[in-house]
């Protein structure tokens, strides 16, 4: 049994804590206040340092659900909340004014954890808002020189956050074991969380 | 860096400047005061080291949420206020009592000042931007309830 630190991060409104309460098997903790900046969004409120929910595997493992404030006056926060975590799900709405826009900051912010293989982009409101389509955010990404999975989803659904996370467990194991081959001994710092992925994806 | 600041009208950034202009003369050994929306955006300040006032002001934001959420968590209820006591100096935070309580207001202190007389301060000074507050908040109401009876007419 272990437990595993996920983060969700990306702009304001874009379902960070939707995603946490969507699949969390306990109340989630938040931090939501009243929101005075409507320029950025409409809501009435806004997560202003995290979100907390837990999700346990059939394995045991437990999965430790942490999201982040979208907005940029509080990237003090992201690499507090990503310290220790196995991997980023980087939420976009499609619908907010510049999106490829914020998956460059949402990347440039996590790059660390991108060349390690640990993050995974879902965009969200497609349907109401089809461009930029998932091709032009895979083009962006490749523009970068990286390579990571990015998906369509609704937070609001528990299947399709499910999924985000299924697809960053094969991404962070692909990884794992392209790393592991190229370097015949394997980097001994990511057995442990290989051996998880593996449980997790054998479930 | 982003500018994150407030736009506010003048009778209440009036009141708010003067508020916090009067606090930093009454704590010695101050080294400043914040005024911040309760979601982290710049509102008014007075600085005297090299500390970012947008940073404090969203760091205050999340610490202010982020104490509340402890007091509930930990069943001790609603928090009254945060502090961060460190080697050379505290940082003191807390929510404008008003109807709406849309603002936090910090103030940071060289460690030669006493911690009780920071609150004591800090919280008088809250308790008149809080009513500063309140006078905006009815105005705008007033102001809406006569527009709407217009559009009715």
């Amino acid at each position: 049994m272990s437990e595993i630190k996920l983060l969700f991060a990306g702009p304001m409104g874009a379902g960070k804590t939707t995603a946490i309460r969507a699949i969390s098997e306990i109340e989630p903790i938040s931090t939501e206040v009243e929101n005075t900046d409507f320029s950025e969004s409409d809501k009435a409120e806004t997560t202003v340092a995290m979100d907390y929910g837990e999700l346990t595997l059939d394995s045991g493992d437990k999965l430790r659900l942490y999201g982040s404030p979208g907005q940029k006056r509080f990237e003090f926060m992201w690499p507090l909340l990503a310290q220790g975590a196995l991997g980023v799900v980087v939420l976009l709405d499609n619908s907010r004014p510049e999106p490829l826009a914020d998956l460059e900051d949402f990347l440039s912010a996590f790059s660390g954890l991108i060349e390690a293989g640990r993050v995974v982009v879902a965009v969200g409101r497609l349907e109401t808002h089809p461009q930029p389509g998932l091709d032009d955010y895979l083009a962006s990404v490749s523009r970068r020189g990286q390579f990571l999975p990015v998906i369509g989803a609704d937070v609001r659904r528990r299947d399709d956050v499910v999924g985000m996370l299924e697809l960053l467990f094969e991404q962070i194991e692909s990884t794992a074991s392209t790393a592991a081959a190229a370097v015949a001994a394997g980097a001994a710092g990511d057995d442990e969380w290989l051996q998880f992925v593996q449980r997790a994806r054998a479930q | 860096m982003t500018q994150a600041s407030l736009n506010l009208p003048e009778a209440l950034r009036g009141a708010l400047d003067t508020a916090l202009r009067e606090l930093h003369q009454r704590i010695p050994a101050i080294m400043g005061c914040v005024v911040a929306t309760v979601d982290g955006r710049l509102v008014a300040h007075i600085i005297d080291n090299e500390a970012d006032p947008q940073r404090i002001a969203a760091m205050i934001g999340s610490m202010v949420a982020l104490g509340e959420s402890i007091g509930r968590e930990t069943r001790i209820d609603r928090s009254q206020y945060v502090v961060v006591n460190a080697s050379n100096g505290l940082l003191y935070a807390q929510r404008v009592p008003s109807r709406r309580e849309l603002f936090v207001v910090s103030t940071l202190a060289r460690p030669t000042t006493n911690l009780g007389l920071v609150l004591h301060e800090t919280r008088s000074a809250a308790e008149e931007i809080g009513q500063a507050v309140d006078g905006w908040l009815e105005q705008q109401q007033t102001r809406l309830a006569a527009a709407a009876s217009t559009a009715e007419a």
